[in-house]
């Protein structure tokens, strides 16, 4: 493993046994409210700090939680194309995700993981050992702060961090796969009609994972998983997420992250 | 009105709001930033209900400043930069 930036702090990751979880595919609010769950529980002491790969049925606008999906979102190109909009715990920006094109995962774990860290600090560290990850399989990847993994391909994804319950959570969304003439009908990047011009132009900007590398998906998660199982000092049990936490989740969805309240309100 | 402000090295401010007998109303300030606590965002978009549009940013700002309590923590934004948004929407 290469030096890390973060050597005070770093021996941090062995302090726990980690739950680590391959996620089943969910309905896209689900996978919010397992967030807000696992923080939770990992705040209270409750569960064990973990880390959990997502999977969805459907594609989804994640968007931040002081974002005005208005200012954001195209409605109607969403509606067309079957795309869920769902408001994140954590603030942060709109990421278009289709399930076989996105990498998603959670971190959760007591606040006391990252005290004596500012936020901006944080955010690096948390993702230290996915940078490395994404270096041993090939791709020259390095943090961009405040919360974004660069590559000198481009842009690979971003994180975004809420601090509540007790606990930090943190996750992040990398591009594996992309169709930015979709991404750029999704999201309202600009106003005018989508042209060639701005298509090559988000090609350009974004460096998904899969042009730099010749690895499936399956396979880049797994060399995911394995780089934090040594940034663990091997502290890692493979989980599944329990009936209980599936079922608080639902709730959650019911009253929060399924709602048109929470992801249709003006900040 | 809408006025959006790129913090450089941080992240994108926007602010939405109306404008009533000179004063700004219905302020929505949102974007790409981080917060905590959440609850905080709704202080800094009503402590600029009723502002007037003559005031330059400076005030904006400290009005933005004042709203806030000592446990807040902007990260990728700060009150100059809401203020500017809302700058950038006026002019």
């Amino acid at each position: 493993m290469s030096e890390s930036k973060f050597a005070e702090f770093r021996p941090r990751w062995k302090e726990y046994e980690w739950r680590v979880i391959r996620g089943e595919k969910v309905a896209p609010p689900v996978n919010h409210a397992l967030d807000e769950v696992f923080a939770k529980r990992a705040g209270s002491g409750e569960s064990p700090p973990s880390l959990r790969v997502w999977d969805r049925y459907e594609p989804e606008v994640p968007f931040g939680r002081f974002q005005s999906p208005g200012n954001e979102v195209d409605a109607e190109n969403a509606e067309k194309y079957g795309v869920a909009l769902v408001r994140r715990m954590t603030g942060g920006g709109a990421m278009f995700v289709e399930p076989e094109n996105i990498i998603t995962y959670s971190i959760t774990a007591p606040i006391n993981f990252v005290s004596g860290m500012g936020a901006v600090e944080s955010y690096e560290f948390l993702d230290e050992w996915v940078v490395g990850a994404l270096r041993s399989i090939g791709v020259e990847a390095y943090y961009e702060p405040i919360n974004d993994i660069s590559s000198s391909g481009g842009k690979i994804g971003g994180s975004a961090q809420a601090r509540s319950f007790g606990a930090v959570l943190h996750h992040t969304t990398m591009s594996y796969e992309m169709d930015a003439r979709k991404m750029l009908e999704v999201l309202r990047i600009g106003k005018e009609k989508v042209s060639d011009k701005a298509v090559e132009s988000a090609e350009k900007r974004v460096g998904p994972i899969k042009r730099q590398t010749r690895m499936p998906k399956e396979e880049v998660i797994s060399a995911l998983l394995a780089t934090f199982a040594e940034y663990a000092g091997g502290n890692v049990r493979t989980d599944i997420v329990s009936e209980e936490e599936m079922d608080e989740a639902e709730k959650l969805v019911e009253s929060r992250y399924g709602t048109r309240e929470w992801n249709e309100m003006i900040p | 009105m809408h006025g959006e402000y790129k913090v450089p090295g941080g992240k994108l401010v926007i602010a939405d709001f109306e404008v009533e007998n000179g004063k700004l109303a219905r302020v929505s300030i949102n974007g790409d930033f981080f917060l905590e606590p959440p609850e905080a965002l709704g202080k800094i978009s009503a402590s600029l209900e009723g502002a007037d549009i003559g005031e330059d940013e400076g005030e904006l700002a400290r009005r933005v400043r004042d709203s806030l309590g000592e446990n807040v923590e902007m990260v990728g934004f700060d009150a100059e930069s809401v203020a500017a948004a809302v700058g950038r929407g006026l002019s």
